[in-house]
């Protein structure tokens, strides 16, 4: 029962998440500078076409009403009709999603698999050359700004050595299964540039918790033992290391999300992130509010995952 | 370690199925042509979606390139800036208040349908009825309807006498298929997403949509207005970049064919001297402007709109910030381009500080010890605009010589709209990317409640002119009212026009056959153009 407490709770504190988030960015949007029929319309509009647009767009009733009527339509599951496009939300964001999910995920295997071992090693050389190296390279990867490293990348590898192409997911007319590399092809240099936010963070968490988990008392006890150290590092201290770099993967989640939007706009990427950058530009509320919900539902749905997880792994997490 | 026999034949199994899954999973190449056609591939780069695929209600630059090639204008327009035949051979006014077309009689639909008077007919009219946001709807003011004669002649009613409203329609407006948006309803509201596939009349129609990606279009057979009667490649995609910096590198690593938006001029000659890679020259159509707001008491004095025109260095902007790509107006919005209008009487105003400081005191302004007068102006722009933010800079400093205090207040393009709409600046800075038509240009301009009359001004004189001009189907007459109004504007600083910008577009050196027409939004990716070019052999 505890544990079913435990679910219930967490489940209750997303949907208060969601509803603050979705609440914040509507009262938000509604409070930029700039009217939406402005945005999309010509410089000889006249007042009457503009009237027709803020009815069309519902932009005429009042700001509680308008709150209400969208509340009422999310609780149905309809995310409205975009302003500028004049389709559902839904479609937009479909249409879109599937870039992104690629990219984040990708990104997330690129750190886990370069994060680990990286943090791994720094840990076992602790105050040696290699953990000086690490440490640099995780502090200054950190510090990186997303579309700078994108340009570099893209500077380097798409103009300078023409290994990979300079934007897109995939190269148009290619076809079949050579489809898929030309996917791959074009993943690579999104995915690293967004890799890199993460990295450093979670390469140095990695090597902070493996240094204190080899200092306990079961580590020595294995060494006692005779056991090669290899073998307690990789199998002993890193399964206990690896609890806080979970939960931060699951934290990080935000920040990656936040980071697509700017990778797949330097890199010209057809995610939801570039479909936001395009929205905030013709001030499209609906999209907008559809895109930040979906990146809002992925950011709780993670962290709950993440806390469910660990309440899995870790006993003493089920009560707190 | 030794894999069970049994187990690497399931894995090769497994291994094969899903690899035959993700194969038909993926996009299937398209059935081959039988026509013997070319089947080479136009790549053309853009920075932007296509967010509406409804030409009546599409505003951005990729709307407009993408559904110009599928819904034909009836009119195009030369590097004279005058009025060319596309859809329609003939046009003109029947008497005052009635003006016709005469069409093409072979044009078709994609779909087999032919593109008849009856469309075009349809097109007007429910863009009057339904008010799209596009510019096409707000060139029907004095519109009231439109009717098909027979097959190939429409004629249109006006509400009063406009001598500008049959080249303005038929420049602006696409004509769309009745068939196909007519059960749809509003045109207003028609997204025209391709739920059931798109039909065109233009030489190719889209096919695929990749949002944030590509848009491709597959060539059309039968394209009358091309040399052959056929497009030459078989696709054309449109890729979708972040920034014309990634276009350009697009272009240069071979990625994309054509750049379609105009290059900043800064890249011009860099380009130019990179290997691969043609520039071709547009012709303007616009101006870049500063208007003062006479609703601010200091702004409605005279004196005070000369001083400000007298502190800019004109020549300075056009050579350094435009890198000489900048052509002079003589301070008029009747631009050279358009021969006929272009009066050469008009000159630059003349940058002279002192000359402004003395009209400044002329205005009853006493300058300080410091040499400022007490008097400061908010100067607006879009920070999305660089050419414009880097000429504001200069304003505002050459103001400061002569003793005027100018703030600049650059902002986001939705907050500057904002701005613009409320009247809320004291100058305005920006620019216009088409102004074909001098007589709408006015009305718009300067006349009392036009949609960007920014100055404010309500001058009966110059009303008179531009409603005589508009009524006046004597050219001679219209042309020599219109100089007349360009006078006044000139001579009470109505508006301050800086320069008219040729454009440069790049393309790659292993394509040829563009024909480059006026403006940003025809350019060499016009219909015509872009059926027409092809790539270069050996």
């Amino acid at each position: 029962m505890p544990a079913l407490s435990f679910a219930l709770r967490r489940v209750l504190r997303g949907i208060v998440t969601i509803w603050f988030a979705v609440t914040v960015t509507f009262l938000l949007l509604r409070l930029l500078p700039g009217d939406p029929a402005l945005a999309v319309a010509s410089t000889n509009m006249t007042e009457e076409t503009r009237q027709a647009l803020l009815v069309q767009y519902g932009l005429d009733q009042p700001l509680p009403v308008q709150y209400v009527l969208y509340l009422g339509q999310l609780l149905q599951g309809n995310l409205g009709v975009s302003f500028t496009q004049s389709v559902p939300v839904v479609d937009v964001l479909l249409a879109r999603l599937p870039w992104t999910l690629l990219l984040t995920f990708a990104a997330l295997a690129i750190t886990i698999v370069v994060g680990v071992p990286l943090g791994v090693l720094a840990a076992s050389r602790r105050g040696g050359a290699l953990d000086r190296a690490v440490q640099i390279v995780g502090v200054t990867a950190q510090s990186l700004f997303v579309p700078s490293v994108g340009i570099v990348l893209l500077l380097v590898f798409g103009l300078g050595l023409r290994l990979l192409p300079i934007g897109g997911a995939y190269e148009d007319g290619v076809y079949g299964f050579a489809w898929y590399g030309s996917v791959l092809q074009h993943l690579i240099l999104p995915a690293v540039s967004l890799a890199l936010i993460q990295l450093g963070a979670f390469a140095l968490t990695m090597r902070a918790t493996l240094i204190d988990a080899l200092g306990d008392d079961y580590v020595t006890l294995a060494k006692a033992n005779g056991l090669p150290y290899r073998r307690i590092l990789w199998k002993h201290a890193l399964r206990n290391a690896l609890l806080p770099a979970t939960t931060l993967i699951g934290l990080q989640l935000g920040f990656v999300v936040g980071g697509a939007v700017l990778t797949e706009t330097v890199f010209a990427y057809p995610g939801i992130g570039r479909g936001i950058y395009e929205a905030v530009t013709q001030l499209d509320f609906p999209v907008l509010q559809g895109a930040f919900l979906l990146l809002a539902v992925t950011v709780v749905l993670a962290n709950m995952l993440t806390d469910l997880v660990y309440g899995l792994l870790d006993p003493r997490v089920k009560t707190a | 370690m030794r894999i069970p026999a049994r187990t690497r034949t399931v894995a090769v199994a497994l291994a094969a199925t899903a690899a035959l899954a993700l194969s038909a999973c993926a996009p299937q190449a398209p059935e081959e042509g039988e026509n013997g056609a070319s089947d080479v591939t136009l790549t053309i780069a853009t920075t932007t979606d296509v967010v509406n695929y409804n030409p009546l209600v599409g505003n951005s630059r990729s709307d407009y390139w993408v559904t110009n090639l599928m819904y034909p204008h009836l009119l195009t327009i030369g590097d004279d800036g005058s009025k060319a035949a596309e859809l329609a051979t003939d046009w003109g006014y029947v008497d005052d208040t009635t003006g016709f077309y005469e069409i093409r009689d072979d044009m078709t639909w994609s779909d087999g349908e032919a593109l008849d008077a009856e469309d075009v007919a349809y097109t007007m009219n429910a863009v009057k009825r339904d008010a799209p946001a596009g510019t096409f709807y707000g060139q029907l003011a004095n519109f009231e309807s439109a009717e098909a004669v027979d097959d190939t002649r429409v004629e249109i009613t006006l509400t009063q006498p406009d001598s500008s409203i049959v080249e303005e329609i038929g420049f602006w407006g696409n004509v769309v298929p009745q068939h196909v948006f007519e059960p749809a309803g509003s045109v207003a509201e028609f997204a025209n997403d391709g739920a059931d596939g798109w039909v065109s009349a233009g030489p190719y129609l889209l096919t695929d949509v990749q949002a944030g990606q590509s848009y491709t279009m597959e060539r059309v057979d039968d394209y009358p207005l091309v040399e052959g009667g056929q497009p030459v490649s078989a696709q054309v995609v449109f890729r979708v970049y972040p920034d014309v910096n990634t276009e350009i590198l697009a272009l240069q690593s071979g990625e994309v064919d054509v750049i379609a938006n105009s290059l900043p001029p800064a890249q011009v000659e860099t380009l130019r001297n990179s290997p691969g890679i043609e520039v071709a020259e547009v012709t303007g159509l616009g101006y870049s402007h500063m208007v003062y707001n006479m609703d601010n008491p200091d702004l409605a004095k005279l004196e005070v709109r000369q001083a400000l025109a007298q502190t800019v260095d004109y020549d300075a902007i056009r050579d350094v910030v435009l890198q000489g790509q900048g052509v002079s107006t003589g301070s008029s919005p009747l631009m050279p381009v358009l021969a006929d209008y272009y009066d050469d009487s008009i000159t630059d105003y003349e940058y002279d500080p002192d000359a402004a400081r003395a009209l400044m005191e002329e205005a009853g302004y006493q300058a300080s010890a410091d040499g400022a007068f007490p008097v400061s102006f908010r100067l607006i722009y879009s920070l999305q605009d660089p050419v414009t933010s880097q000429w504001a800079q200069l304003v505002q400093e050459q103001a400061a010589e002569a003793g005027i205090t100018i703030e600049l207040a650059g902002a986001e393009r939705n907050t500057y709209l904002a701005q613009t709409d409320a009247g809320d600046y004291d100058i305005y800075a920006g620019n216009f990317a088409i102004m074909d038509d001098p007589v709408t240009n006015f009305t718009l301009s300067y006349l009392p409640g036009g949609a960007i009359n920014y100055t404010h001004v309500d001058d009966p004189e110059l009303t008179e002119l531009v409603q005589r001009a508009a009524v006046s189907f004597d050219e001679e007459e219209k042309i020599g009212i219109m100089r007349e109004a360009a006078q006044i504007v000139h001579e009470q600083v109505y508006d301050n026009v800086m320069y008219t910008q040729n454009l440069y577009v790049a393309h790659s050196d292993q394509w040829d056959g563009f024909v480059s027409k006026p403006s940003e939004l025809l350019s060499i990716v016009n219909p015509v153009s872009i059926a027409g070019a092809f790539p270069v052999e050996g």
